[in-house]
């Protein structure tokens, strides 16, 4: 499959007086096929949106390559065919929903009110098209946001924190309408920190920690590997302890609980205990989730973090 | 030309919706209604008085107007990440540049349009005067309208650099230091004891900084000994220059703004 996006030891490099010279985006290499909802996760500052605005052409790169739809980033005619919805916009305040679509149509040189009243129902404005953009709710904005994004039939959408700060209906909402650009054969590259969202919706990710990809790949991929919790009643504790060696065992007030990969020989464990005349109370497969991918990825890329956490009562 | 059409138009629209230069703007026609209840206080004639204010007026609030609407322009729109969702469409940074001057111009023009409305009617039912001093009197806005036109690209020329509160004293200090430039030269330039290298950095400087003085055109009815040779080239000249200067701006200003980080 062609790629949508592709970076090549992508480098923006800021200077600082206080701290010198600081890579906030560092030897990039970015893959994102077309037609696929990307998921670029990263805590603060790990420079998504940085990534972004170079792939946009709205700051220089320092060094390495980028391509978007097969241009150099930069190119001017590679705008006609993306758009970009920017993490909490603000929109021309006097502007009623439907000037507002005219005015972005309008810079694609476009006159078409027809067009601009589709996109209004197809985001469920229909009905507020004549409100000025001031009198619009958070998740409101960010539906007109998504229709002046669809204005030129982009073949690539930029969604950054599409849902950030919004009710679970607009939420919902939002989700949807971005299930259905894939569906429409379009290729979206959202930056969010809504992991769960981005796990119900992407089918692949990147996650970047300090400017650096520190991994990337199918999201089916990166799950793999959950974990079986079964508790146990009526063995000994030489049996439990045999039992746990490929996982962890746990003492409860009135047997154990064995935590093991999912990938583990489960039926050898069921049969051993059955046969001690045990008994198994439950058994609550833990799938991996990308939370946790998340949260294990930054933390083994930024050593020394995890004590830290845990010395803070963290996770 | 769709796109800086576009951004213009809305520029305007944005702009006649602020509310500190609406109340600019009132402040004004409030001193200009009730400037014909001045004139008795003058020693001057009752309508030199009238118009004298009349004219500074206009021009001082037009220069609060111009310089308050511009130094925000740019700033703003990168601020609320306004030009993110411009920037990422086929528009580039020069038509955005431009689009927003021609946006403060067009403002610029309708508000001082209001201003000289209004002193026209009132001059015109107060003192009932000839079409010629009609004339004369709406001449110096126009006049006006190309040196605020100069001040908005001067502010925006610096909004692609520097902090709004920055810009707002070199923009005001250059305009407060343009309008005096012509009587400062003329000081150092005939006065025998100025020495021959102050006058000529005085020509120097004067030859960089714009001179905004040129736009105050000594009206016939307030200055009656004053005589412009050749009106129609004065006019020329001092429109051509504020063009000119205007055009250097600008290009500075999209140079700058095209390599600027947003």
């Amino acid at each position: 499959m062609a790629a949508a996006i592709e970076t090549k030891k992508l480098t923006k490099t800021y200077r600082s007086r206080q701290l010198g010279k600081i890579n906030v985006v560092n030897e990039l290499d970015l893959h994102v096929e077309e037609g696929e909802i990307f998921g670029f996760l990263g805590p603060n500052g790990a420079g998504k949106t940085t990534t972004i605005k170079m792939l946009l052409g709205i700051i220089y790169p320092t060094h390495g390559e980028g391509y978007v739809l097969g241009r150099e980033i930069g190119d001017m005619d590679v705008h006609r065919v993306i758009s970009y919805l920017p993490e909490r916009p603000y929109y021309y305040e006097h502007m009623t929903g439907f000037e507002l679509l005219k005015f972005y149509d309008s810079l694609f040189g476009n006159h078409d009110p027809d067009k601009c009243q589709r996109l209004l129902e197809r985001v469920n404005l229909a009905g507020d098209a004549s409100k000025t953009i001031n009198q619009y709710s958070k998740g409101m904005q960010q539906r007109v946001g998504l229709a002046q994004s669809l204005l030129n039939d982009p073949k690539l959408l930029f969604l950054d924190e599409p849902t950030g700060g919004l009710d679970p209906i607009a939420h919902r909402e939002i989700r949807d309408l971005i299930l259905s650009f894939r569906d429409e054969g379009r290729t979206v590259f959202i930056s969010s920190h809504e992991l769960s969202e981005v796990e119900l919706i992407c089918d692949r990710v990147a996650i970047i920690h300090k400017g650096e990809i520190a991994r990337q790949g199918r999201l089916t991929e990166l799950l793999k590997g959950g974990r079986i919790e079964i508790t146990l009643q009526g063995i000994d504790e030489g049996l439990a302890r045999k039992l746990a060696t490929g996982g962890t065992l746990h003492n409860l007030s009135d047997g154990y609980m064995l935590d093991m990969p999912e990938e583990e020989d489960v039926n050898a464990v069921v049969d051993t205990v059955r046969s001690a005349k045990g008994s198994i109370v439950s058994m609550v497969p833990r799938k991996k989730r990308l939370e946790d991918l998340f949260v294990e990825t930054v933390r083994a890329a930024t050593p020394g973090a995890a004590p830290k956490l845990a010395a803070e009562g963290g996770v | 030309m769709n796109a800086i059409w576009a951004i213009a138009s809305s520029t305007v629209g944005e702009a006649i919706r602020r509310k500190v230069l609406l109340v600019i703007l009132l402040i004004a026609l409030l001193l200009l209604s009730i400037i014909p209840a001045l004139g008795v206080l003058s020693a001057r004639s009752e309508m030199s008085a009238m118009i004298s204010t009349i004219f500074f007026v206009i021009r001082f609030t037009s220069a609060l107007i111009a310089i308050i609407l511009t130094i925000y322009m740019i700033p703003n729109e990168i601020e609320r990440r306004t030009i993110y969702t411009i920037l990422c469409k086929p528009v580039q940074r020069w038509q955005f540049l431009l689009g927003k001057y021609f946006g403060a111009v067009l403002a610029l023009a309708l508000m001082m349009g209001i201003m000289t409305a209004l002193s026209l009617v009132m001059f015109w039912f107060l003192k009932h005067p000839d079409a010629s001093k009609m004339a004369e009197v709406a001449k110096q806005p126009i006049l006006y309208l190309v040196e605020m036109s100069l001040l908005a690209a001067i502010a925006i020329f610096f909004s692609t650099f520097v902090a709004p509160l920055v810009n707002f004293f070199i923009s005001t200090g250059l305009w407060l230091v343009g309008t005096v430039l012509n009587p400062l030269y003329d000081s150092f330039a005939t006065n025998p004891q100025t020495a021959p290298i102050m006058k000529t950095m005085a020509k120097l400087i004067t030859s960089i900084l714009p001179n905004f003085a040129n736009y105050d055109v000594k009206n016939p009815i307030l200055h009656p000994g004053v005589v412009i040779q050749n009106e129609a080239s004065y006019y020329l000249k001092t429109v051509g220059y504020g063009f000119m200067y205007i055009a250097i701006l600008l290009i500075l200003g999209i140079v700058v703004f095209d390599r600027r980080e947003v």
